[in-house]
């Protein structure tokens, strides 16, 4: 039986860091995807999954063990997030300082044309203020429970749920705004 | 139940995580309500668009990244660790170089009881066999001490004291070598080691005197002091007069000059 993700973590807290080369292969893919939905930009996206695992390094000696490894894992790399978009906002000139939708990278005609119905929810999904589509990407994407969600952003599940639900009406109204503009 | 109530719901409905009571009362509720009816069957459309997204991969250069990051780490780690092993390594020298005359008493003990346990084990009984063994564990050692002690390096010069303190019964060459790296040894901490390794044999013929007479010609204060200290735990009345010669030479520290008037009232009780 393959060790559990917690399992690994306590070796490398314990000072076998060679351990997180399982951790890394199991959660790469899925941190990145967390990232390029929010960031919309593959390199930045690679650089912050970097930065979460150079900060699981940093900080194991603080793991406890006893919520979920992907729980503590998603902390880190929303925090990693926060990070990086104070430091693109201050790279920023003013004007742009309040503008929160990632910048999509030009994506392959062919690919466009094949995938608009993928490039509509993805432009949906941009469309939404930061917290609610890192919300949505936690709770649809990540597969995280609603009460992870809420030991993660620290509230009441019942808020969370209800957060889940304003969020999700919030991109189907920008969706079908979207929609009827490719339309018109 | 209120719309809120049930609007709550709508997350665990979407992904199948509601019991089966939860469902009914969903389901009754949208029955009855058409603004909740039409609002569930929105967040079902675009739950279901989103999983319209493909999965991406990331580039094949973060795994090379994360792995030479991982192993700069432990590089790193590693490091951390030699140098601490080196530090405890060092401390443990520091602490068996027997600058205190009762933990080295207490070391020689040890090494009494484990050369004689390791006879007896090693012996099977004969008395002459162990007797014998411990002769060659002792010559063995006494060679290696006065090997180390014509060492250029400090640190080993110390190590050959650490040995001559190992010796049950030194030879006279081993305590000549001893009586010569308090004298003349040109590092302090030698002598230092040298002195507290000849507390050991304070019995033998020749020790008291040697260092009494050492005591005229020490330059280093520690380690005039730690004579100082040797003679009056012996009660070395024969060192009343040098100290009282040292005291009026004139050309001590204030700390050494005080702690020979001490110790010169000490070996007068």
């Amino acid at each position: 039986m393959p060790p559990t993700d917690n399992e690994l973590m306590e070796d490398v807290r314990d000072g076998r860091v060679e351990k997180l080369a399982v951790l890394f292969e199991r959660y790469q893919t899925m941190l990145y995807n967390f990232f390029l939905r929010l960031t919309g930009n593959r390199a930045s996206s690679e650089d912050l999954v970097q930065e979460v695992f150079m900060r699981v390094l940093k900080y194991r000696a603080g793991y406890l063990g006893d919520s979920r490894f992907n729980v503590w894992l998603f902390q880190i790399a929303r925090n990693a997030h926060i990070d990086h978009l104070r430091k693109l906002k201050a790279a920023l000139p003013l004007d742009e300082q309040h503008a929160e939708t990632p910048s999509r990278e030009p994506r392959p005609e062919a690919a466009y044309e094949a995938d608009q119905e993928a490039e509509l929810i993805r432009r949906a999904l941009d469309g939404l203020p930061v917290q609610k589509r890192e919300l949505l990407v936690l709770f649809r994407f990540q597969n995280l429970k609603l009460r992870e969600i809420a030991e993660l952003t620290g509230v009441q599940v019942g808020t969370v749920k209800a957060q889940v639900h304003r969020a999700l009406k919030d991109l189907s109204r920008i969706y079908l705004d979207l929609q009827q503009g490719r339309a018109s | 139940m209120s719309c809120d109530k049930i609007q709550e719901k709508f997350a665990d409905y979407l992904t199948g995580d509601i019991d089966a009571t939860g469902r009914k009362t969903v389901q009754d509720h949208i029955l009855d309500c058409a603004a909740c009816r039409e609002d569930l069957e929105d967040l079902t459309v675009i739950w279901a668009k989103l999983g319209v997204l493909p999965e991406e991969q990331p580039g094949g250069g973060l795994r090379h990244r994360f792995y030479t990051m991982l192993e700069e780490y432990k590089d790193g780690l590693e490091s951390e660790r030699k140098a601490a092993r080196k530090e405890a390594r060092a401390g443990w020298r520091d602490w068996f170089t027997f600058r205190r005359p009762a933990f080295a008493a207490s070391f020689s003990a040890f090494l009494l009881i484990a050369g004689a346990a390791a006879g007896w084990f090693a012996g099977g009984g004969s008395e002459m066999k162990r007797a014998g063994l411990s002769r060659e564990v002792q010559d063995m050692r006494q060679q290696i001490a006065l090997s180390l002690l014509s060492q250029p390096s400090a640190s080993e010069r110390i190590q050959g004291v650490s040995y001559s303190a190992s010796v049950d019964n030194p030879s006279d060459t081993t305590l000549a070598a001893l009586f010569d790296a308090v004298d003349a040894d040109p590092n302090p901490n030698v002598r230092l080691a040298a002195v507290d390794a000849l507390y050991l044999f304070r019995d033998r013929p020749g020790v008291r005197e040697s260092l009494v007479r050492s005591l005229a010609v020490q330059t280093y204060p520690l380690v005039q002091v730690a004579l100082i200290d040797f003679l009056v735990e012996v009660r070395e009345a024969r060192a009343a007069e040098a100290l009282k010669k040292l005291v009026e030479g004139g050309e001590l520290t204030p700390e050494v000059k005080s702690r020979a008037e001490q110790g010169l009232k000490q070996i007068g009780i």
